[in-house]
């Protein structure tokens, strides 16, 4: 793992205790990522270097700049999640987009996304309690497995239409089955069953539960 | 004067929670279907007579908010909100009290009169459920009426617990929904400022709904308060507010509203439901799994089609039989006898081949497919099984840019054009409603199957007419795809819900068939019999001949067809199974084997199936599309035909089929 990505789950971190209201210190995120707090200690250092945070009083805070950074990391994820699966097709699909520079005219263009779905995305990136890679696509779960909506995504009022039919941030999805060739899912949620097209469940994202089974 | 005053009742619910078996057990068959004004939403009404009042009950749309998702939801919150029913009769699915709450809730947001209907408690208890009817009264503060729909019960308590509302014998403090502390602090203030600055549009909705919906981003709402004078203020402070709650919480003010009500939902009924046996499986849940079984699923699909079309075509030929045997041996020739003598010829000759044909026609060949038709699909409808199709057809689907939904319009097309039309109205979108129905009006109907059975089946072979309908099957997908590809905008994915199996009740099942079929007789009657008296007066006037002969070097020279052959092909405007008839009538034979060779059946077959769809669907399309995509269809649909026609005619002479 590279100093850069270590980085980025050290700002993981103090983004979801920003979002907690509380406070972290340096034990604890070395606990979490389990290292030393003397190696922590230096990824701070570099990431204060680098402009990603800044001290306030006796904490750390995100800079505009160490936002832009996590953002970038995260929108990597969803996009290779959501978009390009881990087939030979996906793969191929992923290999002729290249390098990603402008991933906001990315999501406009080819994936269809206004600019209102667009802010929607990052505001769901920036207030996201955990690690980015905890949250997995509706279409990432078999059968029988469980999650937690982390957030969701998609243009033309997508994302209220699912909030009305109870797939609100925080509500528990069970995948009940799906349709064979990339079909639809069904799934059960607040104890009624909805059937979401494979492209609406590509892109709501949720934390798996471990099963209770 | 207080006791004769009429009351109005309105239905309202989610989708699939038997509101329209509630409709039908109040108002019987005294039913008007018709559109909501100006909008292609499906209008119910009727009335009943009950404790010496007439009551009129409108049935509101199927639907999960009061949002402005869809034409649905803006129909039925502005007739709450604007035409202000006595009661609003909240109907919900017991078994699934979380999610119809959510619906409550915005309704009680509304603040309307309403009682609640506690449908298919049956079901919920099926499922272990034992539900605190009267705490859940209680709490949201209005009457609760526990009711099966199938089986009447609970109907009459409902009706008279409704009039007592309706009457202000009992008033009912209808709960107010509080929200978070955060976000109660600005809406009261938001709420203070709406009542203070827009005080007209106050008259018709209430402030605190006005200011949710500012809060929420309401489309519709904003445009109506931009449109006055200290609009722009509120509307700023709305922001402001919606801004700062999503700074907060990292989702749309709208998701985070919805949360909140999802939450009070959550809280009441997990207080008034009582988990009294463990839950196990039920039987529609077996059934479910099975029909939406990634494998075992499309078999049964099949399998369904396959008897739905058998039924269809063998029950509906054997009514045809008896039918025109009827028309054509008795009722007929009585009745020209009849008019013979007190009318002159041609007049006899104009009303008996017009109007008389057009009617017997009608009924003889269009209703035996269409009834048998109507009846299997509120079958399919009633028990739930449509959407388990939609799930399994969606990926099909999305390669013509639609979703699954749109699978059950184009299994209608196979019956009939003109309720497949109206059948696209379950599609969410203008453009996809479209796109459905251009789709649609391609797709085979009963009487082209009468042409492409009778004619190609019949003389060239099973296969050969087989192979017409696959054929037809790539030509649907190809132009579906074509028109996705051309029509702008963004396609809509599938969130669709799955309602569990129910025993559809017989009654229900019979109301609707005679429902839609009446309004297919009032959309396709009059068109018909109109058209017949048309063409008949050109027959008889003799200008049918000049005509013929102007279309002779297209159908002769270009489709190779008996230039005679073409006047079928004009009458079939009228309906596509009469092609055949006066294809009879003109060559004065009904083995059509000694007029037409192979190709010319085939190419004539061909034409049959593509070009217009016959005068009820233009006039279906014209109403639900407006004129100028209908003409659109028409014209594509005319010069497809003409151009697949002849290119078929020419493949086929040089293969010496």
């Amino acid at each position: 793992m590279s100093s850069e990505e270590k980085i980025v789950e050290v700002l993981e971190l103090i983004r979801t205790a920003e979002v907690k209201k509380r406070v972290i210190i340096l034990e604890e995120m070395a606990h979490e990522l389990e290292s030393s707090t003397s190696e922590v200690e230096g990824l701070v250092e570099e990431a204060l270097s680098k402009r990603y945070l800044k001290r306030e009083g006796n904490m750390f805070r995100l800079t505009r700049k160490g936002f832009e950074v996590l953002r970038r990391h995260s929108e990597h994820y969803i996009h290779e999640k959501f978009s390009h699966g881990t087939g030979i097709i996906g793969r191929l699909g992923r290999f002729f987009e290249g390098n990603i520079r402008d991933w906001r005219s990315h999501w406009r263009h080819r994936h269809g996304l206004d600019e209102k779905s667009i802010n929607g995305l990052y505001r769901g990136i920036r207030m996201l309690n955990g690690r980015i890679e905890e949250t997995f696509p509706l279409i990432s779960l078999k059968p029988g497995e469980k999650g937690i909506v982390a957030f969701a995504f998609g243009g033309r009022g997508l994302v209220r239409r699912l909030a009305e039919m109870g797939l609100t941030p925080g509500a528990e999805v069970k995948i009940v089955r799906s349709a064979p060739f990339h079909g639809p899912l069904e799934i059960e949620v607040r104890g009624s069953s909805l059937a979401l097209g494979y492209g609406v469940a590509s892109k709501v994202f949720v934390k798996k539960q471990v099963r209770a089974d | 004067m207080e006791n004769k005053r009429n009351f109005t009742f309105a239905l309202a619910g989610n989708a699939n929670v038997g509101k329209s078996v509630i409709f039908n057990q109040l108002t019987g068959l005294n039913q008007i279907i018709g559109n909501w004004p100006g909008k292609t939403v499906e209008r119910a009404e009727g009335t009943l007579h009950f404790k010496g009042q007439t009551i009129k009950i409108l049935d509101l749309p199927g639907i999960y908010s009061l949002s402005t998702f869809s034409i649905e939801e803006i129909v039925a919150r502005d007739y709450i909100a604007l035409e202000r029913p006595d009661v609003i009769i909240n109907i919900v699915d017991s078994s699934l009290l979380e999610r119809n709450l959510y619906f409550t809730i915005q309704l009680l947001e509304l603040e309307a009169p309403m009682i609640m209907a506690l449908n298919q408690v049956d079901f919920a208890a099926k499922k272990g459920m034992r539900i605190d009817v009267e705490r859940l009264s209680n709490m949201l503060g209005i009457p609760v009426v526990p009711t099966v729909a199938i089986t009447g019960t609970g109907i009459n308590e409902l009706l008279s617990t409704a009039l007592d509302v309706a009457a202000v014998k009992t008033r009912p403090t209808p709960l107010k929904v509080r929200y978070g502390k955060e976000i109660e602090e600005n809406l009261e203030r938001l709420e203070a400022a709406v009542r203070d600055r827009l005080r007209e549009l106050c008259r018709r909705y209430p402030a605190r709904w006005i200011a949710i919906k500012l809060i929420e981003k309401d489309d519709d709402i904003t445009k109506k308060v931009e449109a006055y004078e200290n609009g722009d203020q509120v509307l700023a402070f709305a922001d402001a507010i919606a801004e700062k709650l999503e700074q907060v919480h990292g989702h749309e003010s709208m998701v985070v509203m919805a949360h909140e009500r999802y939450g009070i939902a959550s809280t009441i009924s997990r207080e008034v439901i009582e988990l009294v046996a463990p839950s196990r499986i039920t039987f529609e849940e077996k059934l479910s799994a099975i029909t939406a079984h990634r494998t075992w699923g499309y078999p049964i699909l099949a399998l369904v089609m396959a008897v739905m079309f058998t039924v269809i075509f063998f029950g509906g030929d054997y009514l045809v039989g008896v039918l025109e045997s009827l028309f054509e041996d008795v009722l007929i020739p009585m009745v020209t006898e009849m008019l013979s003598s007190i009318l002159s010829t041609e007049l006899v000759e104009l009303i008996s081949g017009g109007v008389i044909s057009g009617v017997a026609a009608g009924i003889t060949i269009a209703l035996p497919y269409i009834v048998p038709f109507y009846v299997i699909l509120a079958l399919l409808e009633d028990s739930g099984y449509l959407p388990r199709a939609a799930f399994l057809m969606d990926n099909l689907m999305h390669k013509i840019g639609l979703h699954g939904k749109a699978f059950i319009p184009l299994l209608l097309g196979y019956g009939c054009s003109v309720p497949a039309c109206v059948g696209c109205r379950i599609m969410e979108t203008d453009r996809e409603r479209f796109l459905a129905g251009f789709v649609v009006v391609l797709i085979p109907c009963a009487a082209r199957t009468v042409v492409i059975l009778g004619l190609v089946g019949s003389y060239v072979g099973i296969y050969a007419a087989l192979t017409l309908y696959a054929f037809n099957l790539i030509l649907v997908f190809i132009l579906g795809r074509l028109a996705f590809k051309v029509l702008p905008g963004e396609p809509v994915g599938l969130v669709m819900e799955m309602p569990s199996y129910k025993k559809p009740s017989i009654r229900n099942v019979l109301t609707k068939t005679w429902v839609r079929t009446k309004d297919f007789v009032y959309i396709a009657f009059p068109l018909i019999i109109g058209g017949s008296i048309v063409l008949e007066a050109l027959r008889i006037s003799g200008l049918i001949w000049p005509i013929a002969d102007f279309l002779s070097p297209l159908i002769g020279g270009w489709l190779g067809l008996p230039p005679k052959a073409g006047i079928p092909l004009i009458f079939g405007i009228l309906r596509k199974e009469l092609t055949l008839i006066l294809l009879a009538g003109l060559f004065e034979t009904f083995d059509f084997g000694l007029i037409l060779t192979n190709t010319q059946m085939v190419v004539f077959a061909l034409v049959t199936m593509i070009y217009i769809p016959c005068i009820a669907t233009i006039a279906v399309l014209w109403r639900e599309f407006g004129w100028r995509k209908a003409s659109i269809v028409v014209i594509v649909d005319i010069w497809l035909a003409l151009l697949i026609g002849g290119i078929a005619n020419q493949l086929l002479l040089h293969m010496n089929f």
